[in-house]
């Protein structure tokens, strides 16, 4: 698969949050801002990121041999760990930063989109590259739709929103239309 | 520091008897799964190419010498009856789909028919292009002749004539020309 | 705390689906039948036990501070055994859930569980508490499941309900049906808890 084709049916065909279902928790919980959504958006690609590429090599240099039930523990492990290690280089690094990304750090380790990037990219048989473009393609798919949403949402609080459908419910059904609507990228790849 | 080596520790052991918890299932498992897979697999090949009982993988160079430059032929397996005759052969292809890669299992005979087809995996819209894996679809390229080239229409009536899927017009032609590549490969490689 | 009042709490009133709002992904991708609900539903309550209960066993051994990392440790382990046997032995099921059996780690129901019931109470209740929700969860996507499969493809548990004249609404078995219906469900389930508090008070 060439990664330009990896990029766009990662960030509009299958896009990972309206389309895979990735990364639902973050999406409805953190999108009632386009600011905190922004900033969640770009905590997630940084991560991302960094952990498909650890996981690939971790997978290849050790995992494969004879130890791909590890999978996921380890995963998850390096995941908690990167994490960690971002939020204190940052700290130390950069509190500017730190100010922007620190308070979305530690919801990171529990976004299915994280791992499942990492698990897909070993399943889709990637190398390297392709890995890359994978995670950045997902991270900015869920970047789209999260500051999409936040957009929206911003909106219906001013709205007149009947009240069995207030928050959550309302929600879920802007993020069904939303999905109809990226159903038109489909049979772009 | 006393304190830092102690949690270290505790997760240390944590961590180790996990693993050896998995090490162990892993061994109970592994056998069943390897089971389980090579049956899926032995059926998928009996499903398209029924009168053969056993199969044999083509290996890489032979495939590269049948395929040729076609990359999207990822396993061809020569399948062969009871008394070891070989009766026939088994593709497997990748075509482009409306919704991205699908996968499918061709069956040809020695006799030059489609024994059979089926879809693997694939990523169609439901109701719409998923209907490739229903039999109606499936069952319409069975027992056509490998001379012709086969077309989708609405009605089936011709020899060479297999089932369209309604409104799915992007997965009938993905499937279609995957056959019809398969197809042409048997004529010139492997067809006597 | 009573035992049934904490089976109650995890199936109806704190479920986690349709109350606390957590550990959605799944729920949304794998409702397209209620077949995958159903095995989904009790993958999720088998590690939930697993995790509680091992969790409560060791809550007294487990320092604070690294209990995060710990927990997270014994659920994925859950989930690998499951996963193996369910490859083992419930392949084609596996292969539908696909993705969403390892993510079952990063499903927030699990970790809360461990946090907030398993690390604080005794093996029997975390269990109980573990059974209740893992049920909780599991009879969401029934529902779920259930309603997108009539809706979106006209059968239950694979089997035709309505006959060839009926034309189902594709858009339900498709992503944006979960969302939407979703939504509706817990918009209901909102409101009658509210109208019952009313009753009530």
């Amino acid at each position: 698969m060439s990664i330009f084709t990896i990029l766009i049916s990662t960030v509009f065909v299958n896009n990972f949050v309206l389309a895979r279902f990735l990364g639902i928790c973050p999406f409805l919980g953190v999108s009632n801002k386009i600011e905190t959504a922004t900033g969640m958006s770009i905590a997630v690609t940084f991560v991302v990121t960094l952990s498909s590429i650890i996981t690939y090599i971790i997978q290849k240099l050790v995992l494969n041999n004879g130890l791909e039930y590890l999978q996921t523990i380890v995963f998850i492990l390096v995941i908690a760990a990167l994490v960690q290690f971002v939020e204190m280089v940052i700290k130390k690094t950069s509190p500017t930063l730190y100010n922007a990304l620190g308070v979305y750090l530690p919801l990171i380790t529990t976004n299915c989109v994280v791992l499942g990037v990492a698990i897909l990219n070993i399943q889709e048989g990637f190398n390297l590259i392709q890995t890359i473009f994978n995670a950045v393609g997902a991270s900015v798919g869920f970047g789209i739709a999260l500051i999409l949403i936040s957009g929206i949402r911003e909106q219906l609080e001013v709205a007149d929103v009947p009240e069995a459908l207030e928050g959550f419910p309302i929600a879920l059904i802007t993020a069904g239309l939303m999905s109809i609507a990226f159903l038109g990228f489909n049979g772009l790849v | 520091m006393n304190e830092i080596l102690k949690l270290g520790l505790i997760l240390f052991i944590i961590t180790a008897v996990s693993a050896s918890v998995l090490a162990v299932s892993n061994n109970i498992t592994e056998p069943r799964i390897a089971e389980a897979d090579r049956k899926a697999n032995d059926l998928a090949k009996q499903e398209v190419l029924e009168t053969a009982e056993e199969f044999d993988i083509l290996d890489e160079g032979k495939l590269k010498e049948v395929a040729g430059s076609n990359s999207n032929i990822i396993e061809i397996n020569e399948g062969y009856s009871k008394e070891g005759e070989i009766v026939g052969y088994t593709f497997k292809t990748k075509v482009k789909g409306y919704g991205g890669e699908m996968e499918l299992i061709i069956g040809i005979s020695t006799e030059g028919e489609v024994t059979g087809i089926n879809i693997l995996n694939h990523g169609e819209t439901p109701g719409l292009g998923a209907n490739a894996t229903e039999s109606y679809f499936t069952d319409s390229f069975k027992n056509k002749l490998v001379d012709n080239e086969l077309v989708a229409v609405k009605d089936p009536s011709e020899d060479n004539e297999v089932q369209a899927l309604t409104s799915a017009t992007i997965t009938t032609t993905a499937v279609v020309d995957g056959v019809n590549i398969v197809r042409e490969i048997y004529n010139s490689k492997l067809a006597n | 705390m009573k035992l049934s009042k904490v089976f109650y709490n995890g199936l109806i009133k704190d479920n986690p689906i349709f109350v606390q709002l957590i550990g959605m992904c799944s729920v949304l991708a794998v409702t397209t039948s209620v077949e995958n609900g159903l095995g989904m539903g009790l993958a999720v309550t088998g590690v939930l036990i697993g995790s509680n209960l091992v969790i409560s066993l060791l809550r007294k051994v487990i320092p604070d501070k690294i209990r995060i990392p710990a927990f997270v440790v014994i659920i994925a382990t859950f989930v690998t055994i499951v996963e193996m046997f369910m490859k083992a032995y419930t392949q084609e099921l596996y292969n539908n859930l696909g993705i969403f059996i390892p993510l079952i780690v990063v499903n927030c129901i699990i970790l809360a569980r461990a946090e907030a019931f398993a690390s604080k109470n005794n093996v029997l209740a975390s269990v109980v508490d573990g059974l209740g929700m893992g049920l909780g969860y599991t009879l969401a996507l029934l529902i779920l499941g259930g309603l997108r499969e009539i809706l979106g493809a006209g059968s239950i548990f694979g089997k035709e309900l309505f006959g060839p004249a009926f034309e189902p609404a594709l858009i339900f078995i498709m992503p944006p049906g979960a969302f939407i219906l979703l939504g509706i469900l817990i918009a209901v389930f909102n409101s009658v808890r509210k109208k019952k508090a009313t009753t009530e008070s």
